[in-house]
């Protein structure tokens, strides 16, 4: 499988119009379908079961608002949003039974589950992944034809590794999302007990930073080796011309990276972090046990007490000076001038059009019979541009001193390399040549 | 990061950094931990640069809070008191330095933030009488633009100085030298004495109330955005100490004793290392980028 170009799937993506318009509401409903079918064992739900959810749902949302009527809107805006599938393909026959689609069951997982990338979890999932790339890389050292290959390679290197991956990376996120959660946490504990925090501040802020430090130690670490091993498989695949295979271990391989560069970025990102609030609680919260200084310094801003101003050096920067060059006085501009009078020349007598007419008689007289000929031959010793302009005025001369005569569609003819005509036939005049 | 140590103050100008770190706390320049190879040089080379810069008239105060910057006492080196737009945008700074909010985020606000903190204190009319004081009539849209425009020119001089590091597209870095805004009211005496302690000691000088705020405008009403503040010592333009008289003259401190930054809570550096021994981290960083 080729890995499609970005743009290519966003503009297909765009194309498609798609979109997902989900309320608290919605929401609810989906989690309450997805934990009625998980505690019931249904792998689907008839209408009734729908409404009686959706009524479950409501309530917990609005109590005491009437449901009823809003079962059906509900049911069908998740239908639309392909969140609900209907499964038994009876249609109008008889009552539907429906499903919770991939889509939906995505949206729930995530509100639902916590993954996040532990030390142990991490542990488990590369010591997986180890043993995983050690038995592809067996199955590609003995590979002997394209079934094997993809049996005993594609297949593994896309849904077991991939998965094994992609789990991995589903927890780098959630604990992005905790991170977050504590950095909300310290400033709620700030803001309901400033000074009593502090341990408590500390005391997250030291856990995260030793998850992280121990977790990228180990992505450090296995990434190298897991790299390692699907170098192997790859060089493998494409030493017997497996490309998919190749393709398949070189996308693990950026993902690997990916995961490893994850660890480095977070721990540098919480370090900076941590040096801001610990600071923040040495330098502000301790030597303000009370919280005064913010309400001191407000009303300073509001405009309590005499006003002031910092004061701060303000040394001019260092001036370097140009180079001095003369200044070159330049000429006031005038109009050239020149005399009025102009001395006479001698010009030559020779009437060019008489030429002309030499040269276009001695060719017709010579056998020409068509005016392209005509043209080559008057025109053949002239530049380019000249015969351009010069055929123009061979064609008026045979007219005048020839017979021509023309179909319609008259031919085009090429004379020489660089010039086309519209050709004539000629022939003599029957007076003698000239009219 | 670790530094040699300066054994006399020709090993310290020899460093390669020294210039630039020069210029810029002669321009005004608050540096503090981020700026870590210039506060690890101000650290190391402590003693041998105070004297130095004492032989110029100025002061290099290192506040307790982490930063270093250059006081002018005397005539030698120029000085500049902060504008009052640049006053009201540097505390609302403070403001939220001191805020949980901008802890969550690490310190990053944005300017839009900064208009906030101002409004929610001073009321959007204060704001704009503020920022627009020659107007007795304005357009609202007007003003309220000119306000933001104001903001904005503050925060990026105060950056210039650095009391704020500007990140990509309008987000800014608080930076600890913000709380030199709070210092006032940051001890246990009242603020009025703090003030005319830190008057007397060359760090602020007082607002004349009635003159305040007024700077040259355009003909459309915009102001003007450069040139707020006063500009004092070698140099300096007299017209334009005409034109822009809003802050007092200050005391001559010329033959003064040597002025030490203000204290106005004192923490020894024994306060400081209990606390992070506390916390079981240091301000640097281990080698392979980890706190503590």
């Amino acid at each position: 499988m080729s890995r499609r170009a970005p743009e290519d799937v966003i503009a297909a993506v765009a194309a498609r119009r798609l979109s997902l318009d989900l309320g608290p509401l919605d929401v609810c409903f989906l989690v309450a379908l997805y934990v009625r079918g998980e505690g019931a064992q249904l792998a689907s739900f008839t209408e009734v079961q729908l409404e009686d959810v959706f009524a479950q749902a409501a309530a917990a949302i609005e109590p005491g608002a009437e449901i009823k009527r809003r079962a059906a809107p509900a049911i069908q805006r998740l239908r639309d949003q392909r969140l609900l599938a209907r499964v038994d393909g009876q249609g109008v026959v008889k009552a539907g039974e429906f499903a919770l689609s991939r889509l939906a069951t995505g949206i729930v997982e995530f509100f639902l589950e916590e993954d996040i990338l532990t030390r142990e979890s991490l542990s488990v999932l590369t010591a997986s992944l180890t043993v995983a790339i050690t038995s592809v890389l067996a199955a590609a050292r003995i590979a002997s034809d394209e079934g094997a290959w993809r049996d005993g390679v594609l297949g593994p290197l896309r849904i077991t590794i991939g998965e094994l991956v992609a789990g991995i990376e589903r927890r780098q996120r959630g604990l992005d999302l905790q991170q977050e959660d504590f950095q909300a946490e310290i400033r709620r504990l700030l803001e309901a007990d400033w000074f009593g925090a502090i341990e408590r501040c500390q005391g997250l802020l030291e856990s995260t930073s030793a998850t992280l430090r121990e977790l990228n130690d180990m992505l450090l670490r296995d990434a190298s080796s897991l790299l390692s091993l699907l170098h192997d498989v790859e060089e493998l695949a494409l030493g017997a011309g497996a490309d998919e295979a190749a393709g398949a271990a070189h996308r693990l391989m950026d993902q690997v990276d990916r995961i490893a560069a994850w660890g480095t970025a977070r721990q540098r990102a919480w370090s900076e972090y941590f040096q801001y609030v610990h600071r923040y609680l040495r330098d502000v919260v301790r030597l303000d046990p009370t919280r005064a200084l913010t309400q001191r310094l407000r009303d300073q801003l509001a405009g309590a007490g005499q006003r002031f101003a910092l004061t701060h050096a303000a040394a001019a920067p260092i001036r370097i000076l140009r180079t001095v060059a003369p200044v070159r006085t330049k000429p006031p501009v005038v109009r050239p001038r020149a005399a009025r009078e102009r001395e006479p020349v001698a010009e030559s007598t020779e009437d060019p059009q008489a030429a002309l007419d030499a040269k276009v008689q001695a060719s017709i007289d010579g056998g020409a019979a068509a005016l392209s000929t005509v043209t080559h031959d008057v025109t053949a010793e002239l530049p380019g541009p000249e015969r351009f302009i010069e055929a123009g005025r061979v064609a008026g001369t045979v007219a005048r001193l020839a017979r021509a005569r023309s179909a319609i569609e008259r031919p085009w003819v090429a004379v020489g390399e660089d010039l086309v005509i519209e050709d004539w036939a000629v022939t003599r005049d029957a007076r003698g040549g000239s009219r | 990061m670790t530094r040699p140590g300066y054994a006399q103050l020709q090993d310290v100008l020899l460093d390669a950094d020294f210039p630039d770190l020069d210029l810029a706390l002669r321009g005004g320049r608050h540096v503090d931990r981020d700026d870590a190879a210039w506060y690890a040089l101000l650290t190391d080379a402590q003693d041998h640069l105070e004297p130095f810069y004492r032989r110029y008239g100025a002061e290099l105060i290192h506040k307790a809070d982490g930063y270093f910057y250059l006081l002018p006492t005397g005539d030698k080196l120029s000085r500049r008191t902060l504008g009052a737009g640049e006053m009201l945008v540097g505390q609302a700074l403070a403001l939220l330095y001191l805020d949980p909010a901008a802890v969550e985020r690490g310190g990053i606000v944005s300017v839009e933030d900064v208009v906030a903190q101002l409004v929610a204190v001073l009321g959007s009319d204060a704001l704009i009488a503020e920022f627009n004081p020659k107007r007795k009539r304005h357009d609202e849209r007007i003003a309220q633009k000119n306000v933001r425009s104001r903001v904005a020119d503050a925060v990026r001089r105060l950056a210039g100085l650095g009391f704020v590091e500007a990140q990509d597209g309008e987000k800014l870095r608080l930076r600890a030298s913000l709380l030199r805004f709070a210092e006032p009211v940051r001890g246990l005496s009242a603020p009025a004495e703090a003030l005319a302690k830190l008057v007397a000691q060359g760090e602020v000088a007082l607002a004349d109330e009635a003159r305040e705020g007024e700077e040259p405008r355009d003909e459309d009403g915009e102001d003007q955005g450069e040139g707020e503040g006063e500009d004092q010592g070698e140099g300096e333009d007299p017209d334009e100490e005409d034109a822009m008289p809003d802050i007092a003259p200050e005391p001559a401190r010329s033959g003064a004793a040597p002025v030490v930054g203000p204290r106005v809570i004192e923490r020894s550096d024994e306060d400081l290392d209990e606390f992070d021994a506390e916390l079981g981290a240091d301000d640097d960083l281990d080698d392979d980028g980890s706190p503590g």
